[in-house]
């Protein structure tokens, strides 16, 4: 593990806070404290359809409810990282940059971003680059 | 990344109460820098670095966990495998230096690992309205067999010293930390070399080794 990003939840903590949730819920009186554990779990989980299910989670407790922002604003930021949507999770930083600003974990986790975010675009750019000259050759060769 | 001469990877973990200075510790320790204005840690934060002891590299890898109530029933997850446990309090806050006892509590139950290497850590000892003396920290961290320092992130005195200290004693005690190793017994070239041949068998051997007397010798620069 290099990064913060790469960070795991495991399959026990999953299924423990995934009962608790599903418990309060059925009995009617969801706790925010029990639904930002079980989103915590998920948007660390190794299954994008997990992360994108805690991300629903942070954001209706963001909305919602008056548990400290900052916890779901820096897991939202985590879990749009990490099924790489990138410019979502500097929207959240952002967002909370604005309220506590020179947070340095906050920071690092912002560096640790665009760094993906750089590598991503590199690839993304040398892609195009090489569709672009494989492209050439074919129309140089059909020409000939 | 390259860790070919890396010994094993040691997970450590930073525990104790909201605000007594684990982050400042760690950033103080990773980056040798100080901010006057840190704020709380949110959920967990991890952070690595190598360093060399007795010729030894180790890569650290150091779980900073928020010391806020609401992220106690997270973090037991983060106490397994971990090889070496800072336990901070604020010499200036009796409440912080009282908390250790739950502190120790929560960490033998929920570390796997019973042997795992404690550093009782008296931060902020820059400050002047001390409310923990040196001889009752010394005392606490005897009694729980821990080694002991004191030190201030803001002035950099004993952070340097606190996890070498740690990282020290864990590679002198046989069996937590070699079921673990990154490569244990190889060089980069795959020839199974003098000084990791050594380091497992020899350490065990080596008299310095005191299990029973295990205070940090780095006390001793600060009276």
């Amino acid at each position: 593990m290099d990064d913060i990003l790469d960070e795991m939840t495991s399959a026990q903590d999953l299924k423990k806070f995934e009962r608790e949730y599903n418990i309060t819920l059925l009995n009617g009186n969801l706790d925010p404290k029990v639904q930002f554990q079980y989103a915590w779990c998920l948007v660390r989980s190794k299954y994008s359809s997990d992360i994108y299910k805690g991300i629903l989670l942070l954001k209706n407790l963001l909305d919602t409810s008056s548990m400290e922002r900052r916890d779901c604003m820096y897991y939202l930021a985590i879990g749009h990282a990490r099924i790489k949507e990138y410019n979502k999770a500097l929207e959240y930083i952002n967002l909370f940059s604005t309220t506590e600003p020179g947070n340095t974990q906050i920071e690092h986790l912002e560096s640790l971003i665009r760094n993906k975010l750089r590598e991503k675009r590199d690839r993304n750019g040398s892609l195009i680059a090489i569709a672009g000259i494989t492209s050439l050759i074919s129309i140089f060769l059909m020409k000939k | 990344m390259d860790q070919d001469d890396v010994l094993t990877i040691l997970k450590i973990l930073m525990i104790g109460e909201t605000n007594v200075g684990k982050s400042s510790i760690l950033l103080r320790f990773i980056e040798d820098e100080f901010n006057d204005t840190m704020q709380n840690t949110v959920g967990m934060d991890y952070k690595s670095k190598k360093i060399t002891i007795d010729g030894n590299t180790v890569k650290l890898a150091i779980w900073d966990t928020a010391g806020q109530e609401r992220f106690r029933t997270l973090t037991p997850n983060y106490y397994r495998d971990g090889q070496g446990a800072i336990l901070v309090y604020d010499v200036t806050d009796r409440s912080t230096f009282t908390k250790l006892e739950m502190w120790l509590n929560e960490l033998y139950t929920y570390c796997n690992k019973t042997d795992i290497v404690k550093m009782v850590v008296g931060n902020k000892i820059d400050l002047p309205d001390r409310q923990v003396s040196t001889a009752e920290g010394l005392q606490f961290a005897r009694r729980h067999q821990t080694l002991y320092i004191e030190s201030s992130a803001k002035t950099a005195d004993g952070i340097k010293c606190c996890f070498e200290e740690l990282v020290q004693k864990i590679i002198q005690t046989p069996g937590l930390w070699d079921s673990y190793a990154y490569k244990p017994f190889y060089t980069a070239n795959g020839v199974s070399g003098p000084r990791n041949r050594t380091g497992r068998r020899g350490l065990k051997l080596t008299d310095d080794y005191e299990p029973d007397n295990s205070y940090s010798s780095c006390y001793c620069n600060l009276i």
